[in-house]
């Protein structure tokens, strides 16, 4: 080829290259007008709520300009915009006082995973198969709305359902409203380790239907029946940095913390004083210590009050509680029972906490009753002492969670005639994932098969929305209006909110907006008055009381990220006038007999994880989980004595079952455990859940019995006994420690 | 001149680990997935570290969060070839990226094991690559990496200081590296320890501080404070 040759053939093939350019996206370069102007390289401050955990912590989003790729009218390119890049504790919220967790740290990643649903989506293939084609806005609203409509049309509302989680927002407000005018009924909430048995035991004991807020700081001891009050449980951020200040915030003064849990957790860790006690004996307990300071003469039984005259036998100072009686079925050491009740009665304020496992045996209810006839008893409860309420602002608590439960309406469905049509026809589903959190017993994914038609509005798709005909994407938390109610956390009402910390990266829309703009053309006898969320919240933050300088509640909240209620605390309600009935222990029951299932099973909230709703999250897949040091992957936690005896040595891939389901996963050794319970994080195991979390380890809800707890009828989550054997196989256990030199040679 | 160092309170700590993961937001720090954790490439510039002791039931967990201790007589940069790793007048134990040849001596030389190598480019799945702060570096194959005490900080902070007060001193406070800024129980605390005013010189000089390996002859920045354990008065 010569120079003319060259010059020519490079000529048509430029030309040629830049006019497939045109046809091709990746390679044009078209930068749009930007959407959003910032100075260039400085950042800029806006608020945001984490929305991760009920918590509710405030947060202070660092925004910076950025260029993100676009498609518009079939042309790519670039465009800048505001971009969130770091989250932050919001200073002045009095939830988290400027702390974020480790998980509310990781929360910007929700925005950013590369496996969010960009766009509407209309299940092509099999139901379950996971095949979607994209839709427009348009046509999956008009979709929605004609399901619903020829629903209303032919009478049929009460075909129309939905799940979500516990919202603390007014978008369960919305859901409510929504529901109602239609016709449905009300929403079922789903939270499988939820706190519903706490609250209870609060109203029968307070007359409050909340969980508390402990004055940690000012407190000389802290005895905690379980919980993970440092780690996952109610509000830890804000418990974090009362437990700090407790320690060392105070000269000359250091308060004592010790914890009753047959497994040692993170927050357990953290204790002076570690006691493993029978798992369902914590109650038994807890009266064994009051039982010891009422016969000391320090308190009178009557100091407790209505809480004290729940337990049978109160009145008469307990006498069955001996602590004798307390080491036989607890097989807590009397001399440490009389030291506890000693160290309790006489370090105030002192300050009994109970949650998690506890609350989660066949005796939950009793167990809880008890630890709050302890406070009781020895003055802790009541505004301004160690074991408060956080009031609700008036006119926006958030709804309380429906009668029924996701099992019933699983049964409704599956136990509906052949034949006939579908009890639910259209169901909803809000940011829950029943599939994967509910235990196989109560056959959720075999209730969903046999829905009409199911929307979720899901970010991503996982087991649940796996199964929808329809997902309607919502804006993540950083991209939409949010607002919150913390139940607890703060010693005055107040409310959250916050305008979207930047534009939405994807074509999703706020499912509260998609509900309002659905039911505008369904045309309710009732409309909804609101024409965006953002009226709705406005309009709901209006009936509050303005602080001093503010127009409106609205403008505080919206200047400050948060409203609290300036006007002097109101007093608690009375407990309920309801008759007093007095409860008896009785012994915790479990699945399974302990001839053939020799261990108690014990799913933990997991640190970086908490239910699984996490687990797409790739900084916390890669978060040494701060007891074990594992990553990525699942374990069970074998005492060391226990795995000798079974010939099981680290990393060995061990059989876990109950007479409900088997799972596999690595052994990893626990000094901290009790030679007769296994325990393992929940969290891993889906099947179905970006590509961070698919097919990662295994579930321990797969092997969960459906115990109840005997009085509410909670899922009794920590009664299922279950055995364990080493099978063949690679365990694939991965941990920080493992890989640390010095680690691998003391192994070998 | 400012000597930056900090404080870290054991008998606070609970190991939340806010702060690890707010060092891997605030720096920019990739994860490499479950085949290279396996081997020990995880990227972590700050660990908790945990220690068992006793049997059950008398048994006790300890958490310590180990980060680069900003040595003075830091073991890790004498050995560098390329002064890669040097001091900085305020007491930084600093990394040049674009000077580091990945020879690794450092790491080997640190008492600490807190030096991460880029073993790959790292893996910003689009469009996780829209988190990453621009005010860091994002590092390539081949080179060496640790914890900067928040570098980026420590110099917004200066400009800041330098523009609006009076004296252009840096308040005490004023500036946290990002793990201190998280951390929930307030175990962490960063700051100027030529100030003897401030916040971490107080707690550097607590009766309950210590080094990690001080007997090496380091000399840290770092001062770690002894977790206390409880008399039964509640009062010491």
């Amino acid at each position: 080829m010569d120079r003319r040759q060259f010059v020519k053939a490079s000529a048509v093939t430029g030309a040629s290259a830049s006019l497939a350019a045109c046809g091709n996206p990746e390679d044009q370069f078209i930068r749009f007008i930007s959407d959003e102007i910032l100075p260039a390289g400085l950042a800029v401050s806006r608020r945001s709520i984490c929305p991760l955990c009920p918590a509710g912590c405030g947060v202070e989003v660092r925004v910076m300009e950025g260029d993100i790729d676009v498609v518009r009218d079939g042309v790519a390119g670039v465009v800048k915009t505001g971009l969130a890049k770091k989250l932050e504790g919001l200073p002045a919220h009095p939830v988290n006082q400027g702390k974020l967790c480790v998980r509310g740290q990781a929360a910007i990643q929700v925005t950013y995973h590369p496996d969010r649903i960009r766009g509407p989506l209309q299940r092509t293939g099999e139901r379950g198969s996971g095949q979607f084609e994209p839709v427009s806005w348009d046509e999956a609203i008009g979709e929605l709305s004609s399901r619903l409509g020829a629903l209303a049309e032919s009478g049929g509302q009460n075909g129309l359902r939905m799940i979500t989680r516990p919202l603390r927002s007014q978008r369960g407000f919305l859901i409510r409203e929504f529901l109602e005018r239609f016709g449905a009924p009300p929403a079922v909430t789903f939270d499988i380790f939820g706190d519903e048995v706490l609250r209870d035991a609060n109203f029968q004991s307070f007359g409050v239907r909340q969980l508390p807020t402990f004055d940690i700081a000012s407190s000389r001891y802290l005895l905690s029946f379980g919980a993970d009050i440092l780690g996952t449980w109610n509000s830890p951020v804000s418990q974090n940095i009362g437990y700090g200040d407790m320690r060392q915030g105070r000269p000359g003064l250091r308060g004592k913390f010790v914890q009753v849990e047959p497994r040692m957790s993170q927050t357990g860790a953290n204790a002076d004083q570690w006691v493993p006690a029978r798992p369902g004996t914590e109650g038994f307990l807890a009266l064994g210590l009051a039982r010891a300071i009422m016969a000391a003469g320090t308190r009178a039984p009557a100091d407790a009050g209505r809480a004290g005259a729940l337990i049978e036998g109160w009145s008469d100072g307990l006498d069955a509680y001996t602590a004798e009686e307390v080491e036989t079925v607890t097989g807590v050491p009397s001399r440490t029972v009389e030291q506890l009740a000693r160290e309790f009665a006489e370090n105030l304020p002192a300050i009994a906490v109970i949650a998690g496992a506890p609350l989660a045996h066949t005796n939950g209810m009793f167990n809880a009753l008890a630890v709050n006839a302890l406070n009781a008893l020895v003055g802790s409860v009541g505004a301004g002492r160690g074991v408060g309420f956080t009031p609700q602002p008036e006119g926006l608590e958030p709804v309380q969670r429906g009668e029924r439960t996701i099992e019933q309406l699983a049964n409704e469905i599956l136990e509906s005639p052949a034949g006939a049509a579908p009890p639910v026809q259209v169901l909803l589903v809000n940011d829950t994932n029943p599939v994967f959190g509910a235990p196989p017993a109560m056959r959720v994914a075999d209730a969903l098969s046999g829905v009409g038609y199911i929307v979720s509005f899901g970010s991503f798709l996982d087991e649940t929305g796996n199964l929808a005909d329809l997902i309607l994407p919502d804006h993540s938390f950083l991209e939409s209006l949010v607002d919150h109610v913390p139940e607890s956390g703060g010693g005055r009402a107040m409310a959250s909110a916050a305008q979207r910390a930047m534009r939405p990266l994807h074509d999703t829309r706020d499912m509260a907006d998609v509900l309002l703009e659905v039911a505008r053309s369904l045309d309710f006898d009732e409309p909804l008055e609101w024409e965006t969320y953002e009226d709705l919240v406005q309009t709901r933050f209006d009936t509050l009381s303005p602080p001093e300088g503010f127009d409106s509640a609205w403008i505080a909240a919206q200047f400050g990220g948060f409203w609290v209620d300036q006007s002097p605390s109101s007093p608690q309600p009375d407990p309920p006038a309801a008759d007093i009935v007095p409860r008896a222990y009785s012994a915790p029951q479990f699945d399974g007999s302990a001839d053939e299932f020799r261990f108690h099973f014990l799913p933990y909230v997991s640190q970086s994880f908490l239910d699984g709703s996490l687990a797409h999250l790739p900084w916390l897949q890669e978060l040494p989980d701060v007891v074990t040091t594992a990553m990525w992957s699942s374990w069970v936690e074998i005492n060391p004595r226990t795995a000798e005896e079974l010939g099981v040595v680290e990393g060995d891939l061990v059989e876990v079952r109950s007479a409900h389901g088997v799972i596999q996963a690595p052994a990893l050794i626990f000094p901290g455990i009790a030679p007769d319970v296994l325990a393992m994080p929940l969290g891993q195991g889906h099947r179905n859940f970006t590509r961070y979390a698919s097919g990662r380890g295994a579930n321990p809800i797969e092997v969960l019995a459906p115990m109840r707890e005997s009085e509410t009828g909670e899922l009794a989550w920590a009664a299922t006994r279950v055995n364990i054997a080493r099978i063949e196989g690679e365990g694939g256990l991965i941990t920080l420690a493992g890989a640390l030199r010095e680690d691998e040679e003391l192994s070998r | 001149m400012a000597k930056w160092g900090m404080a870290v309170d054991l008998d606070r700590c609970t190991g939340c680990e806010a702060c690890v993961t707010a060092c891997h937001a605030e720096n920019n720090i990739p994860t490499v997935g479950p085949e290279e954790a396996d081997k020990g490439r995880t990227m972590h510039w700050l660990r908790i570290e945990r220690y068992w002791e006793g049997d059950f039931p008398d048994v006790q967990l300890k958490f310590r969060p180990v980060l680069c201790q900003h040595c003075d007589n830091a073991p890790c940069e004498p050995v560098c070839p390329t002064y890669a790793s040097y001091h900085t007048d305020e007491g930084l134990n600093a990394q040049v990226y674009n000077r580091c040849i990945g020879t690794r001596y450092c790491a080997n030389a640190c008492s600490y094991n807190v030096r991460v190598f880029n073993f790959f480019n790292p893996e910003w799945e689009k469009p996780l690559d829209l988190q990453l702060n621009p005010d860091v570096s994002v590092r390539e194959v081949g080179v060496m990496e640790k914890c900067t005490f928040c570098v980026q900080r420590i110099n917004d902070a200066k400009i800041d200081a330098k523009a609006n007060n009076e004296d252009g001193l840096i308040v005490d406070g004023a500036l946290q590296s990002a793990c201190a800024q998280s951390c929930t129980a307030k175990a962490l605390v960063f700051g100027d320890l030529e100030d003897p005013d401030s916040e971490v010189s107080r707690l550097s000089g607590s009766a309950r501080g210590s080094k990690l390996l001080g007997e090496l002859g380091t000399g840290p920045a770092v001062t770690y404070l002894q977790k206390e354990s409880w008399y039964e008065s509640g009062d010491r």
